[in-house]
């Protein structure tokens, strides 16, 4: 009787798309059991110093083997965080004007353009950052902010390279712009006419509206950002070619650092060579893993939350 | 009088406003541009010193052509393997929305779609690199496949999503199966947005560089022939030529990328414009 309840309910497309339902499960699964295994051997050598020192001895000898994830953390949260900051104006910016001020024929190409930067390949970003912006930024624009302004601690390490967190910020900043102005001008596009109606019969300017649709969808550029900075923390290839792969932990915009993702993608492919350097790597992914996953989960969270409120 | 002066300031404020807001455009378009012309103008002369061999030689003979044929390959396998899966699981979140296995599908699905690539990289390399002892085919193109998979998910459940409910009624009205209406009528009627996430997956994983770093190893001086052995890619290879200290590599690595950036906007451009009615405004 029960079996034939079963049967009944597990109708064919059921019985088809349950199996791949099965695999993403299994999949997320054995990605977070093999990043904490993995991990494991790392946490529990080293503990919380894993995560809050600045070291790195890779000897054959493994009770000599020291690590400390400390400096990489840094990296991926300072870079990504000057990301945000550099892209927060450009990013609200853009979407107004596409929205509002540009005119037809230049809105789709517009669009087009922020979109094909949005797909670029990042390694792309990569070569053009290491080859073109690197070097212009660090004559026009890090040499005249430590020629003037050395005595401010963030601009106190003389630019030698350029390659740094500055450059790596940047770089991300534009990386990301395309992606949060997509988000900021849905939910621009979003607003109901009425409201922009409704001000215009008031006699506002257009800026005046604009400064009042913009604060109606606060949340959804909040969430944009937060979701931009998730995009930031993973980024490897492009910020590993301009981020100088030094271990150091500063403020100073100038000076060369690590990010967690750079780190990996640097080190990874001879870390077999030494006991605890593996499982090193592999708490670092979950660091980055854990975090990227708390910041995507946020801004997911807002951005619906907007969304339905909106279309209620 | 003071009304007068009032509106005069509120104009200029406007006036100043669409200049800030010009230039913020201006300033987040510039970079595209920029990029594509240095890699014109400083690939193009490696591209034409060498001519067509640039793009069938071996590296040691001056070409790319493993590279161009290994990240083909690996494109190819891994949308044979990761969108049937893709597009099963995204009709399922499509049909049972409200489920708690669909509504965790569609999660699941979303923070996969933000997952670090790298991440994926070395998770393959964990479980299928370092128990087979080398890179390999398969292991990158399985590393792709998990980064496609949730990509043409979201796009398929999405698509769906945007067909009236009607047509679903309608076919069960005809007396169809659940199989049926899915696969049938609401597969046929989503076709562009299926077709669309899928090619904007395609596009996306073919430049992906970060996943193939420890899984697809790098091959370019023969054509790869198994499925077992490490394979070269067109990104993958400009990233290594871009760390070498040698000039000659950096040209190289100039002319690889143009011949990148050609592939992805030949690509990317007519499906974006196909789509020029979808655009919200």
């Amino acid at each position: 009787m029960d079996f034939k309840k079963i049967l009944r309910k597990l109708d064919e497309f059921k019985i088809i798309t349950m199996p791949t339902i099965f695999v993403v499960f299994l999949l997320f699964a054995a990605v977070l059991v093999f990043y904490f295994t993995s991990a494991y051997p790392a946490i529990e050598k080293y503990g919380i110093d894993l995560f809050t020192t600045n070291v790195w001895k890779a000897t054959e000898d493994a009770t000599k083997e020291v690590y400390g994830l400390a400096a990489p953390i840094w990296g991926s949260i300072y870079t990504s965080v000057i990301a945000v900051i550099l892209a927060i104006p450009i990013a609200i910016g853009y979407a107004i004007y596409v929205n509002d001020y540009a005119p037809e024929k230049l809105k789709y190409p517009l669009i087009i353009i922020s979109d094909i930067m949005a797909g670029l390949p990042t390694v792309i970003y990569g070569i053009w950052g290491a080859f073109i912006l690197v070097p212009f930024l660090r004559d026009n624009i890090m040499m005249f902010l430590y020629e003037n302004f050395s005595y401010i601690p963030f601009f106190s390490t003389p630019p030698i390279t350029g390659y740094g967190y500055l450059s790596a910020g940047v770089l991300l900043a534009i990386m990301v712009i395309p992606f949060a102005s997509a988000i900021i001008r849905e939910a621009y596009a979003m607003v109901p006419k009425v409201h922009k109606e409704g001000l215009y019969a008031l006699g506002t300017t257009r800026y005046e509206a604009t400064k009042v649709i913009v604060s109606y969808i606060k949340p959804a550029i909040l969430s944009g950002f937060i979701l931009a900075f998730g995009r930031a923390l993973g980024e490897t290839v492009a910020v590993s070619l301009v981020i100088g792969n030094s271990f150091n932990i500063s403020y100073s915009l100038f000076s060369p650092g690590y990010t967690i993702s750079s780190l990996i993608a640097n080190q990874f492919g001879n870390a077999e060579l030494y006991a605890y350097m593996v499982p090193t790597m592999y708490a670092g992914g979950l660091v980055l893993f854990v975090v990227g996953l708390i910041v995507n989960l946020i801004g997911l969270y807002y951005l619906r939350r907007w969304r339905s409120n909106v279309s209620h | 009088m003071f009304h007068i002066d009032y509106k005069k300031i509120r104009m200029i404020k406007e006036n100043i406003f669409l200049i800030v807001v010009g230039a913020l455009t201006l300033l987040a378009t510039l970079p595209l541009f920029h990029i594509v012309f240095s890699i014109v103008s400083k690939g193009l002369s490696t591209v034409m010193e060498s001519g067509l061999p640039f793009i069938t030689e071996t590296f040691s003979n001056g070409g790319i052509g493993p590279a161009i044929v290994g990240t083909l390959i690996l494109t190819i396998t891994a949308t044979a393997i990761g969108v049937p899966l893709a597009f099963l699981a995204g009709a399922y979140a499509y049909e049972f929305p409200n489920s708690f296995i669909g509504k965790s599908t569609k999660i699941l699905l979303q923070i996969m779609l933000e997952f670090p690539t790298i991440l994926v990289g070395t998770f393959i390399a964990g479980i299928v690199v370092f128990p087979m002892g080398s890179y390999s085919l398969l292991a990158g193109a399985l590393a792709l496949a998990m980064i496609l998979m949730p990509y043409v998910a979201v796009y398929t459940e999405e698509a769906m999503a945007e067909i009236p409910k009607i047509y679903k009624e309608g076919g069960y009205a005809l007396g169809c199966t659940r199989a049926q209406v899915i696969f049938k009528v609401i597969t046929k009627m989503a076709k562009k947005g299926i077709l669309t996430g899928l090619l904007i997956g395609i596009a996306k994983v073919s430049g992906e560089t970060a996943p193939l770093l420890y899984t697809a190893g790098g091959l370019y001086e023969s054509y790869p022939n198994s499925l077992f052995e490490p394979v070269g890619s067109l990104p993958l290879l400009i990233y290594s030529l871009v760390q070498s200290p040698s000039p000659e590599d950096h040209k190289m690595a100039w002319g690889a990328a143009l011949v990148m950036v050609i592939i992805f906007l030949g690509i990317f451009i007519p499906i974006r414009y196909s789509l020029k009615k979808d655009i919200k405004i």
